[in-house]
């Protein structure tokens, strides 16, 4: 999994005061509020984004992210640091948006898989015929856009792997797919993705051009 | 290897590192390109990760959560600080105040049987009796506020809507006592406006304040 950018830490004390993690995990097993406002303030961004990505629903997210950050608190009595606690947490946030998904009978790997070789995610032949190219970089916002189209089981694996760093054995755990199958999604929906954002900026060029 | 074939392959190699992948990618300018252009999704990818920020909604209520649930404790002690604490600045001489007050209202009343007084003093000498117990050391409301600031910035805020309070009673009351000074309620009402005030101040200096 990637590791957590150091952007993200957004102490809340003053200089010189400031909780480092191990402290505010050992200060919120005794219960003080503070404590757990620095580990949620610290992490929020990440989890937040995690739920966001893979429901694309802004009030679905946020729950998703409280359900994440509670069920860790309460079990944080129990955080022995045999591991790193953004790891524990970020996959028990995965484990929370992935049974939330599970629950709405959304399927967490593409049912497509199951018909490899439909006419729309097989490779096409005739790709750039008349496409506007991708040159340059990817707009974030677009990118964001294009993303919260993908077919939730598409969204799933890519989210995991492209945005949040997981390897196809650790996606291949958590979804319970095969690494061939996870490997599989995963080129499917950055083709996806190519063919959505190449709509998108034929769709503004239109535009520009009617302007 | 094929445009087909290619693109089949970069789900396991997507590098487009294997000798046949490179072979074919020489050669095809579309499939150089759609190569670039999943680079570049998966470049921007990363970019999304951390990049929203929930609402305070969310802290609030998990907030709520862990107080339901007994997970946020109240704190054993008062926070530490540099100022000196009410209580700690009058050690046993915070106990002169309710004396002091007890005191000087006998003297008060005392005083009150035994001279005669004209109607429209009464009032302001029984105020003039209590006041000085509210403020023994000199303190006025401004220096009380910046005690309550200085030793706990968290309940400043409920000991100024307190103070505020108590003082619109004394107002009242005391505008109820010019306009009727023989009515015994309303001169009740008056000292009972100040001995709130006092208790203010006492709840203040008596109580670690969080």
């Amino acid at each position: 999994m990637r590791p957590e950018t150091d952007y993200l830490t957004e102490p809340r004390q003053k200089p010189g005061t400031e909780l480092s993690e191990a402290e505010a995990i050992e200060r919120a097993k005794q219960g003080d509020a503070d404590a757990f406002q620095v580990l949620y303030d610290k992490h929020k961004r990440r989890v937040y984004s995690l739920c966001l990505r893979m429901t694309a629903n802004t009030a679905e997210a946020e729950d998703l992210a409280q359900e994440a950050f509670l069920q860790l608190f309460r079990k944080i009595a129990t955080f022995r640091g045999e591991s790193a606690f953004s790891t524990w947490l970020h996959r028990l946030s995965v484990n929370v948006v992935l049974m939330h998904l599970r629950k709405k009978s959304l399927p967490v790997v593409s049912l497509e898989e199951a018909t490899q070789g439909s006419d729309e995610d097989s490779p096409k032949k005739d790709f750039g015929a008349d496409d506007v190219a991708l040159a340059g970089s990817i707009d974030r916002m677009q990118l964001q856009r294009a993303v919260n189209n993908l077919p939730p089981g598409y969204r799933t694996i890519f989210v995991l792997h492209d945005v949040e760093g997981y390897e196809h054995n650790e996606i291949a755990g958590l979804v319970g797919c095969s690494i061939g199958n996870s490997k599989s999604q995963l080129h499917k929906a950055r083709m996806k993705l190519r063919d959505l954002l190449k709509m998108n900026r034929a769709e503004e060029a239109g535009k520009s051009r009617a302007g | 290897m094929n445009c087909v074939e290619l693109q089949q392959s970069l789900a396991e190699v997507e590098d487009g590192s294997t000798p046949e992948q490179s072979t074919h990618l020489k050669t095809c300018p579309a499939c150089s390109e759609l190569l670039e252009e999943l680079n570049l999704i998966v470049a921007g990818a990363s970019e999304l990760q951390a990049g929203d920020e929930p609402s305070p909604r969310v802290w609030n209520s998990i907030e709520i959560a862990l107080r339901q649930e007994g997970l946020i404790r109240p704190r054993p002690s008062a926070p530490q600080s540099t100022v000196p604490s009410f209580s700690a600045r009058w050690g046993w001489a915070r106990w002169l105040v309710p004396a002091a007050a007890m005191l000087l209202l006998l003297v008060g009343i005392y005083e009150r049987r035994q001279q005669p007084v004209s109607v429209n003093d009464r009032p302001r000498q029984e105020a003039a009796v209590v006041a000085p117990v509210l403020n023994p050391s000199g303190l006025n409301d401004e220096d009380f506020i910046q005690e309550v600031a200085a030793n706990a910035p968290a309940m400043q805020s409920q000991y100024k809507e307190n103070l505020r309070r108590v003082n619109d009673s004394i107002l009242d009351a005391q505008s109820a006592v010019n306009e009727s000074p023989e009515d015994p309620e309303a001169r009740r009402a008056l000292m009972d406006a100040y001995q709130q005030k006092s208790m203010l101040f006492e709840m203040a200096m008596d109580q670690p304040m969080q």
